[in-house]
């Protein structure tokens, strides 16, 4: 990958670890790093029942160095139980851990035998970005809590909404949630609705995982599937509009088993529900011929919307996420899979420059760039006109707005037109 | 201790000022411990994550106008680089200036953390050089290569014979020092020790070291009175201007804790005065701070003549809120340049001050003295309150506001307030450094402090119905519970 990061669209393996952590309601993380890695870690995300600096630290200064740091994490542990009031401590580890080598693991088996609910995860910032650290805490979470549960035929586990690395994940998750709840089924997402440790332990009981991502969460599949016998839906992409939204659906209703009448009556809901509007305002939002720059969900289920059902013209399409390379066939093709238009020329780049050159080659035929606050000084160089879709997004405030499913896609447009 | 510029990095605040992140009492022990020298730091058996030096060093560095920051690092920490974009971006607008500048990490990975990365550091440099023709590199170190002993130094002389611009190392990292403040001084390090010239002539200008330049048209105007321009720095500064710094008639600073350490080394290695008084906030800091300005460029009848206008015109409005402010109890969770200042400002507000508490403390600054807000703070303040050394504590600060339940907490972090919120208390996040400076910002202050406390719809709703994740247990003890025995 290139080691060149002028402005990262992620955060470290801690970072992502943290996402995850502070997600789940009732979760103390504590960090065994550095003192100033809860605040850069935090950045970017939203503090709930705890996060960022208020979490414990073990703030490891030059005595942890060179003398190591376990009897450090040992009393900032117990101090942790004494004063933090949570449901499962997660130890998050950082750089300096991890490079001097302490036992972390033994410490927290200490604590394990007395019956603490506690957990590590080895996450030091230099073992890979805000994903790895997503996908590594999901795996210890799951590894860990679960237990064998009954089967619940009408519940369902849903991954692959990065907490805060999508910038609309709350609104997605809701818009996604909204859509299987009308199903009839019921939701595990850990990170919603107050969902906690006891959603984890049950998760073993659902009907299947969906997995909306094209790369992520191989290994959590894995052991849902030889420890509890949970079976993987993968869509590719977040799905965005009537057309992706109503297939994802159905190819879900049939690995469900759902009731064809209920579920065709849900989608026809559900399209007259968007076309109405759409049907309101036409020849508000232009023609444009397009770039989009972000990551893989994004830039996939961005494109299909509004080819599929804006008739709008894809001419590049740029993947910023540190996908492993024997994903980017997959990805390209999944861009690329389009039932109308031209097909864009797809593009796996991190770095910020030389995504502005890509972005130059296309300057006299794009009239629309869709990217990050970074693409923005591109799109202004260039004048093309510039919306913001992926992360970082620092010029706006986000609560919980989302482009996913069908509703978010008229949001998508809103903010397209008032260029949000 | 004598600035030396000529060694590639600055002692910590520990070393160099004695400074501490812990420490709970009051205020006549802890300036009584300051200068008999007997203050020692309180480390915490327990403790919520606090802040490094990085993020200071790094950050104002990154205010300078088309430089180029390279973070030799994991990418975790240059988490800042979208909001130092956002805020170059948007406070060079409001000065109808550009910024060009770029913050970019070397993305260390775990083979770097084996195999070392001074290879792809000076290829980062190079190719930097070569995108953005930045007039100055600043290579930023981090845990990860103070651990594994990444020589950067040695990559910095090489690259000064390649490349026609200064470059210079901050050392700044995070295991070095609890005082995150400490990430000030290595920035004006690099600065003092790479970029500032010897002066060739004097011009009629005051260096005025703050954050964002918030007040600048206002103290430019201020200063038209006694025939001086202000020069503000780091944000929106060139190399060029910066070069310059030994050219001013004398150096002042929003904040002592920020100031320190350039104000000396310019004093010390350049001769150019530095301003040492309380701070312009509140009325006394900003006659006190004005006079004795006009004392260092011989300005002193037109000082006089612009407090007496001025006072004029605010004092009568100033006295008058200060009525409805009259017994109100307030508790304070800042860095040290502001706590002593705005308690002293509540003070003159007639509102009382029953616990502050400071980031950290700086036993001295580096021209040897007590900071001169303790000093006055001992003669003047109207009680000996409570008083607490904590890195931004968050457990330690809830606590207090739960036993002493005062009117308002004020603090200078954004992460501290949200807590005091959520427990019910109203909180004004002074995020402004010019808040309450000069007349015009004491009355302003004045007027948002009476606003908070008047409409606590919100904090009064929200904390009906928000769990903070701090057992009962915990609200039952000292807030310095878990504060070891000093160091012997």
């Amino acid at each position: 990958m290139g080691k060149c990061i002028e402005n990262p669209r992620t955060s470290c393996a801690l970072g992502g670890a943290l996402g995850v952590a502070s997600g789940i309601e009732r979760v103390i993380p504590i960090f065994h790093a550095g003192p100033g890695c809860g605040l850069q870690a935090s950045i970017g995300q939203k503090t709930g029942y705890v996060g960022g600096i208020g979490c414990p630290s073990t703030n490891m200064f030059e005595k942890e160095v060179v003398f190591g740091g376990t009897q450090r994490l040992r009393e900032t542990i117990e101090g942790s139980l004494e004063v933090m009031d949570g449901d499962l401590y997660v130890v998050l580890t950082g750089c300096t851990a991890g490079i001097i080598g302490d036992d972390v693991d033994s410490i927290v088996n200490e604590f394990k035998t007395k019956g603490v609910p506690i957990v590590s995860i080895d996450s030091s910032g230099f073992k890979g970005d805000t994903y790895y650290g997503y996908e590594a805490t999901l795996e210890a979470l799951v590894n860990d809590l679960a237990t064998e549960h009954p089967k619940e035929e009408k519940t369902v586990n849903l991954f692959g909404i990065v907490p805060h690395q999508d910038a609309f994940w709350q609104g997605n998750f809701e818009e996604i949630i909204r859509i299987l709840n009308k199903l009839g089924l019921k939701v595990n997402t850990f990170f919603t609705e107050h969902q906690g440790i006891e959603t984890i332990k049950k998760s073993s009981g659902a009907a299947l995982n969906i997995i909306l991502s094209p790369w992520l969460l191989k290994n959590l599949s894995k052991i849902y599937k030889d420890r509890f016998g949970v079976d993987t839906f993968r869509y590719s992409g977040l799905p965005i509009g009537p057309t992706a939204t109503s297939n994802f659906i159905r190819e879900l209703s049939q690995k469900l088993n759902l009731d064809r009448d209920f579920v065709e009556k849900v989608i026809e809901e559900e399209e007259d529900y968007v076309y109405s509007h759409f049907e309101k305002n036409i020849g508000v939002v232009s023609n444009y011929r397009f770039i989009i720059v972000g990551d893989a969900n994004t830039v996939i289920g961005i494109t299909k919307f509004l080819v599929n059902d804006y008739s709008q013209v894809p001419l590049l399409a740029v993947i910023t996420d540190d996908i492993p390379k024997v994903y980017h066939e997959k990805i390209e093709n999944e861009v690329k899979n389009l039932e109308y238009g031209r097909k864009p020329k797809v593009i796996f780049e991190i770095d910020k420059w030389k995504i502005g050159e890509l972005v130059r080659e296309y300057e006299d035929e794009a009239t629309l760039l869709m990217g990050s606050s970074f693409e923005k000084e591109i799109g202004d160089e260039l004048d093309i006109f510039t919306t913001l879709v992926s992360s970082p997004i620092t010029g706006s405030f986000i609560i919980n707005k989302g482009y996913a499913g069908y509703r978010g896609c008229l949001t998508f447009l809103e903010d397209l037109y008032n260029n949000n | 201790m004598a600035i030396n510029i000529d060694i590639p990095d600055v002692g910590t605040r520990e070393s160099r000022l004695g400074s501490i992140t812990g420490y709970n009492g009051d205020l006549h022990d802890l300036v009584n411990k300051s200068q008999c020298g007997g203050l020692k730091n309180r480390d915490r058996c327990f403790s919520q994550s606090s802040s490094c030096n990085a993020g200071c060093a790094l950050g104002q560095l990154s205010g300078i106008r088309d430089i180029a920051i390279i973070n030799h690092a994991p990418s975790g920490c240059s988490a800042i680089a979208p909001d130092v974009n956002v805020a170059n971006a948007q406070l060079s607008a409001k000065r109808g200036v550009t910024n060009s500048t770029v913050f970019i990490g070397t993305d260390m990975n775990e083979k770097d953390t084996v195999f070392g990365a001074t290879k792809s550091l000076r290829d980062i440099v190079i190719e930097t050089y070569k995108r953005y023709k930045p007039k100055a590199v600043f290579i930023g170190t981090s845990c990860v290569t103070g651990i594994i002993g990444e020589d950067v130094d040695s990559v910095v002389e090489e690259l000064k014979k390649e490349l026609p611009i200064p470059i210079a190392a901050v050392h700044c990292e995070g295991f070095r020092s609890r005082i995150w403040a400490s990430g000030f001084d290595e920035c004006d390090h690099a600065v003092l020790s790479t970029i500032v010239k010897p002066a060739k002539t004097k011009r009629n200008v005051i260096n005025f070291k703050n954050f964002f330049e918030s007040a600048r048209e206002e103290i430019i105007d201020i200063f038209k009175n006694f025939d001086v321009e202000p020069f503000f720095l780091y944000q929106n500064s060139t190399v060029e201007e910066l070069s310059r710094l030994s050219e001013s008639l004398a150096t002042v600073c929003i904040c002592g804790t920020l100031g320190t350490y350039l104000g000396n080394g310019l004093e010390e290695k350049f001769g150019v005065p530095y301003v040492r008084t309380i701070n312009p906030l509140g009325i006394t800091g900003f006659e006190t701070w004005l006079r004795e300005i006009g004392n260092v460029i011989n300005k002193g009848t037109e000082v006089e003549d612009y407090i007496a206008r001025e006072r004029e015109i605010y004092i009568p409005q100033i006295d008058a809120i200060k009525k409805e402010l009259k017994g109100l109890r307030a508790v304070l969770g800042m860095g040290p340049g502001y706590t002593f200042e705005v308690s002293r400002v509540l003070q003159e507000l007639g509102v009382e001050v029953v616990w502050a508490a400071a980031w950290h403390y700086d036993k001295k600054y580096d021209n040897g003295k007590v900071p001169p807000a303790l000093d006055y703070l001992l003669e003047n303040s109207p009680n000996n309150f409570k008083l607490s050394i904590a890195d931004q504590q968050n457990f330690e600060i809830l606590n207090i506001l739960n036993k002493y339940k005062p009117d308002i907490y004020f603090s200078r972090h954004p992460g501290t307030t949200v807590w005091a919120i959520k427990q019910g208390i109203p909180a004004l996040f002074v995020a402004d450094e010019y808040m309450i400076f000069g007349y015009k910002g004491t009355l302003s202050f004045a007027r948002t402090l009476l606003d908070t406390l008047k409409n606590r719809s919100f904090e009064k709703n929200l904390a009906a119905r928000s769990k903070l994740p701090y057992t009962d247990w915990w609200y039952k003890q000292e807030n310095g519970k878990f504060l070891r025995e000093e160091h012997k």
